[in-house]
């Protein structure tokens, strides 16, 4: 056949009408969740351990093929975006602690997991963790991968050359409460003077909210913000700049990063996964660190859980396989490949889990984390708490940096939450 | 001036009133509309659609996942209401007037040297234009660095002329200059380039008679060179309107702290929130959809009067 001009746009066109119209018909089509023996697994870099989960692929690949994706990015908004458009739902699904709350209105989404025989496990792991994956309704929609049991870090040189306590289970009793934690502080700033034992004061704010059982809306969707809890914890973080123990930097900044290589901020309360941001970010500081309890109590930054979606056509054989990634040996793996705190107090004892730790001056870290991770509180978490805390956070914040006059501060925050929460149909 | 209209009417047409067979030719070019065609499905999918779809949302309550609830226009209400969207609006204006004016002047005295550099022409107009093909979140990362406050470049040359230092990213106006700066040294390059662009089209006779009048640089530039650029300086005005009422990375990356932390909060006392950050904050971090689309609107109305400014001045300009 000769081939003309006109002939091959004719042929080009059809080839694009067919291909256009091909995609239509496969677009009505598209599957609610996966297809053929696939198992689809969603979660984010360092969520679990890529160990843990090679070796369950091995292990079921006799009945499914596990296809474990990781996503980047924005996690959440993807994950909402896909069971929306009720298209290529994964079947198994990584739900991160902070956004747990707001997951829980929709547990109709998720399988509920007692539905599969989940109360028979209930024992083997945290309380305080498990009851965040409970809905209104009863159901529990989240199976629990870590926690982030809160502690002090802290460079014993520095503590010791102030006078302080600074052997981890002296600091640990010595500075128990915040107001003998922030005596210390002072103590600091005097001995050392340009040495400041608080970076910022949302920390205070933050790990005393968490401390406490209550945040900042209740189960009657009633705003409880401007209750006595937060007032304390909103006096504590006023405190503590009033009597000049928090430096002028902000966290994560080349000025903080660089005062803490130098010992001018000795101290940084945060979760236990903070540790491997401190080796990565002081790789220097080797051995110059310690791990005590946090002053004022256990509280708990982060962690996350796996469901099972509406979208997953065997929820048997997808709950076994999240158990099983997620039981108490393949916890302790994810603490040593990925820093993991396990949720499953068992693994607290595990011989690799007790390791001493070089950067930590071969501390045994797990002393202070696994009691920290067992006695946090069951605390009450609203779909609006990040709405309504944030304006308070903010306040606090230009109390701490800008130095506004704490009572201005508070009454802007109140009367910013009152309005939000008008707006989002939140009493108060 | 008001007695001009604003807008001339256009010409008559000079196609043909369409005919009874107009109908007929539209199925005779069917081939030529296929053609063009997939522009517009994507542009229906992917642009159409969404608009359309942002439009009905902003009426309703949404956390992204559950049943939608009609609001009517509680949302807008609120957003009338809302000092957080207001203050997010002359953030970004501020940041933009920051940003734009020092950039334009820069653009221009770079244009004008690079026009009239002998040597190495092409290697100074890469390194220029580099700036703007690099990741803003890179630029972001290293302009927090050089910003800092004890080991920052700008607060080492402050204390070298012997001035106090500042802590930029700490202090409401330090976090506004910081961010301006950045896009202006990100758009400096490109603008130049456009700039450059536009004194290559000036004939060479305007010069050359300007000489022959025995006019100096400095007047051959304001007489000559200024007044042929006015479309140009017109058009970048406009593009960086629109990319700087735009602006979202640049603070969200120069801005953000720990993992614990929202990262749309603008640093302290929001001075870099700007009005995307704000749509990012009330849809991604509250989840509350509804309000956001909302707020996609509201930003949308300031561009929109945005641009109504930038096109009555380009007419103006016209009718001279």
């Amino acid at each position: 056949m000769r081939l003309s001009r006109r002939g091959l746009l004719r042929a080009g066109l059809a080839g694009t009408a067919a291909t256009a119209l091909g995609g239509l018909a496969t677009g009505c089509a598209v599957p609610t969740g996966s297809t053929g023996r696939n198992m689809v697994l969603w979660y984010w870099s360092g969520g679990l351990s890529d160990t843990v989960v090679k070796k369950a692929k091995a292990r079921y690949d006799s009945s499914v093929d596990l296809d474990a994706i990781q996503i980047g990015g924005y996690y959440r908004s993807k994950l909402i975006t896909t069971m929306t458009g009720q298209a290529h739902i994964p079947d198994i699904a990584g739900l991160k602690g902070e956004d747990m709350a707001s997951y829980l209105p929709n547990a109709d989404q998720f399988i509920d997991l007692r539905t599969l025989g989940a109360e028979k496990l209930k024992s083997q792991y945290l309380d305080w963790k498990w009851q965040q994956a409970v809905a209104p309704d009863g159901s529990l929609i989240g199976f629990p991968i870590d926690v982030g049991p809160v502690v002090q870090y802290y460079q014993p040189a520095v503590y010791e050359k102030a006078g302080l306590a600074h052997e981890p289970d002296d600091v640990s009793s010595e500075m128990n409460t915040w107001d003998k934690f922030f005596a210390a502080g002072e103590q600091l700033k005097k001995r050392i003077p340009g040495t400041y034992i608080l970076t910022d004061v949302g920390s205070v704010f933050e790990m005393s909210i968490g401390q406490g059982t209550t945040r900042y809306v209740n189960r009657d969707k009633h705003f409880i913000g401007d209750g006595e809890h937060v007032r304390v914890c909103w006096d504590r973080a006023v405190e503590a700049k009033r009597r000049g123990i928090v430096s002028d930097l902000v966290t994560g900044t080349p000025d903080s990063i660089s005062a803490t290589e130098k010992g001018r901020l000795p101290s940084q309360l945060n979760a236990s996964w903070a540790a491997g941001d401190l080796k990565l970010q002081y790789p220097k500081t080797k051995g110059r660190w310690r791990v005590a309890n946090c002053p004022g109590g256990p509280s708990n930054v982060g962690g996350s859980f796996l469901a099972i979606t509406k979208a997953c056509r065997e929820p048997e054989k997808a709950f076994e396989i999240i158990t099983w990634l997620l039981n108490a040996d393949n916890q302790a793996q994810g603490f040593v490949d990925a820093g993991l705190f396990p949720s499953t107090p068992a693994s607290y004892d595990m011989k690799k889990l007790r390791e001493p730790d070089p950067f930590f001056g071969d501390q045994i870290t797990m002393d202070v984390y696994g009691p920290a991770a067992e006695k946090i509180p069951v605390a009450f978490n609203s779909p609006f708490d990040v709405a309504l805390g944030q304006p308070i956070k903010d306040e606090i914040k230009n109390v701490g940096v800008l130095g506004k006059d704490p009572k201005k501060a508070w009454r802007d925050a109140m009367s910013k939450c009152r309005r939000i929460a008008d707006h989002l149909g939140v009493s108060h | 001036m008001a007695t001009v209209p604003l807008v001339e009417k256009p010409p008559a047409p000079a196609v043909e009133p369409p005919t009874p067979n107009s109908r007929k030719s539209i199925r005779s070019y069917w081939r030529l509309y296929a053609a063009i065609s997939p522009f517009y499905l994507l542009f229906l999918a992917f642009g159409l659609i969404p608009v359309g779809f942002s439009l009905y949302l902003s009426f309703h309550r949404w956390d992204g996942l559950g049943s939608m609830q009609y609001a009517g226009l509680s949302q807008y209400k609120y957003l009338l209401s809302d000092t957080d969207f207001w203050s997010s609006i002359g953030n970004t204006i501020i940041i933009w007037a920051l940003a734009t004016f020092p950039m334009i002047f820069l653009a221009m005295v770079t244009a004008v040297m690079l026009n009239s550099a002998v040597r190495f022409k092409k290697i100074y107009r890469f390194a220029f234009f580099l700036p703007n093909v690099t990741s803003v979140v890179a630029v972001a990362i290293i302009f927090g660095s050089v910003f800092s406050t004890n080991f920052g470049l700008v607060n080492a040359l402050l204390q070298a002329v012997g001035l106090d230092q500042v802590a930029w990213l700490n202090t409401p106006w330090g976090i506004k200059v910081a961010i301006a700066t950045l896009m202006t040294w990100q758009w400096t390059g490109y603008n130049a380039i456009i700039f450059l662009a536009g004194l290559q089209t000036i004939p060479g006779e305007l010069y050359e008679a300007a000489r022959v009048d025995g006019a100096g640089p400095i007047q051959t530039f304001f007489r000559i060179t200024l007044p042929m650029m006015r479309p140009v300086l017109l058009f970048v005005l406009v593009i960086s309107t629109v990319t700087g009422l735009q602006s979202f990375s640049e603070p969200q990356v120069l801005l953000q702290t720990t993992a614990n932390e929202s990262t749309f909060s603008g640093g302290p006392d929001h001075a870099g929130r700007t009005m995307v950050l704000y749509f990012f904050q009330q849809t991604f971090d509250n989840n509350d959809f509804g309000y956001g689309a909302a707020v996609a609107w509201g930003i949308f109305l300031v561009v929109v009067i945005f641009s109504i400014i930038n096109w009555r001045l380009v007419q103006r300009r016209g009718e001279d």
